[in-house]
Parts: C-alpha cells; sequence; structure tokens
C-alpha cells in the first residue's frame, strides 16, 4: 500500500500494489500546470481510491484527458485520460519509501530552455 | 543581459503575466510542500514585486501554506503560479509560466535534504540541504 495527500490534507490517496517506474513528462502543459516539469506514475483506477474526491477540482485540457487538481491547495494531483482503466497520479504526492525510480523523460522537445536533463535516461522528443 | 519583457501564463491563459527586466536565475525547490503541490519539484524565479504585472489576478486562488508564506494557483486549470511571502518585496513565480526564451538558467537546488526517493540530481548544480 503507498499513501499520499496534497498539501493541504484534504485529498488523500490509497494506491495497493507497486508503483510502477513513473515518467517525466516536459510538454509545455505539464510544465506550465506543475511549474516546471511532472513527473507521475499509471495506478490502475480500480488500485486507487481517494478520500476528499470532491475537493479535487477537474480541468478539461484536452480531447484525451483531464487533470486534476485540489481546489483549496492547488496541488496538482492526477492526469485522468479519458481512455483506458489507468490515471496517472503526481509522484509528489506519495510518502516515501516510493520504491521505485523514474524511468524516462517525454516530450524533451517541448523542454524549457532554463535547465538540463542529465540523469542518463532514455528520452523521446514526444 | 538580456533586458525586456518576459510573458507567460496558467495554462488554461486566465493568468497572464509580464515581467519587465531580465529574469535571475531559479532555485529548484526539493521541499515536501513545492514537491507535493508541483507533483515532483519546482522552479521558480524571485521578482521584485514592482517588476510584476498579473492580468486574471482575480482568478487566483492563494493557500497560505505556512504562517507568512501564500502559495498562488489558477482555480480554473490549478497552474502552481507563485509563492510569495506576505512581508517583503519579492515574489516567486514558477518558470513553467513563462515563454522561451527565458534568458535564464536555473542556478541551484536547495531543500534536497527533503527530495524524492525516485530521483536523483544529476546537473552538477550546486546543491544547499535546506
Amino acid at each position: 500500500m503507498h499513501k499520499g495527500s496534497c498539501l493541504c490534507g484534504g485529498v488523500r490517496i490509497e494506491a495497493t500494489g507497486d508503483l510502477v517506474p513513473p515518467d517525466a513528462c516536459h510538454c509545455s502543459w505539464c510544465r506550465k500546470q506543475s511549474g516546471h516539469f511532472w513527473v507521475s506514475t499509471y495506478i490502475p483506477q480500480d488500485s486507487m481510491t481517494i478520500a476528499g474526491e470532491e475537493r479535487v477540482r477537474w480541468y478539461r485540457s484536452s480531447e484525451e484527458g483531464a487533470r486534476g487538481f485540489c481546489s483549496t491547495c492547488g496541488s496538482f494531483l492526477f492526469w485522468n485520460p479519458v481512455e483506458g482503466d489507468h490515471i496517472a497520479i503526481s509522484m509528489g504526492v506519495f510518502e516515501t519509501p516510493t520504491q521505485t525510480q523514474l524511468a524516462r523523460h517525454l516530450y524533451v522537445a517541448d523542454q524549457g530552455d532554463y535547465y538540463e536533463i542529465a540523469d542518463g535516461l532514455p528520452q523521446r522528443a514526444q | 543581459m538580456h533586458k525586456g519583457m518576459h510573458k507567460g501564463s496558467c495554462l488554461c491563459g486566465a493568468v497572464r503575466i509580464a515581467v519587465e527586466g531580465r529574469l535571475a536565475a531559479p532555485d529548484a525547490c526539493h521541499c515536501s510542500q513545492c514537491r507535493k503541490q508541483s507533483g515532483h519539484f519546482w522552479a521558480s524565479t524571485d521578482i521584485p514585486k514592482s517588476a510584476l504585472k498579473i492580468e486574471g489576478e482575480e482568478t487566483v486562488t492563494w493557500y497560505r501554506s505556512s504562517g507568512k508564506v501564500e502559495r498562488g494557483f489558477c482555480s480554473t486549470c490549478g497552474s502552481f503560479l507563485f509563492w510569495k511571502p506576505l512581508e517583503g518585496d519579492y515574489i516567486a513565480i514558477g518558470m513553467g509560466a513563462f515563454e522561451t526564451p527565458t534568458g535564464t538558467h536555473l542556478e541551484k537546488h536547495i531543500f534536497v535534504a527533503d527530495k524524492g526517493d525516485y530521483y536523483e540530481i544529476a546537473d552538477g548544480l550546486p546543491q544547499n540541504a535546506q
């Protein structure tokens, strides 16, 4: 079981099972919403429970899915694709130890110009 | 030296910012509060309040994360935009908000004592425990 919460504690999550290795997304949308770039792990929706879900506000950022954040403190928590039965959860919410490691960088073609990616992990342009 | 205006916005575009002058070299903050709010860790640049113009400020929600600090995000899309000491004359702005080119570069990592366990910091920049 992995537990986590937003900054104010209004939204609490529990995920059963291991966390799959997360991706870092450097697309301009994730950069704007996170303030830097975004790292998330994919969870089957039926393995996650959310307490305080009424505090989650959803923003439909594209046809493909919606982004969820805490309406009280603004913590960026979820990316929920319309298709499929998985949801992406921010790694920042989880308590330590997460027992997983970043796997790769995505959308590096849209990376910001003020930082380098130097960790040697695989990078995809999209 | 890069002068002029730096523009930016939140994801949905309801909040737009303009900063006069060059952007100070940003810090990456790995404290648990910034990690929770950003979803990973947060990079921001400190701007004199007098150099910042905000359009759509009525769409910003302020959250008092500690006694002397407020964090600001867009109420519509949730973009994490601002970290503001209640006292003092500067405000930190999320680097993700800015249009390219930013004309600046990350300077250091702070609060690495609180960093997450699922990533390494490998860029060779200075690291402060706090």
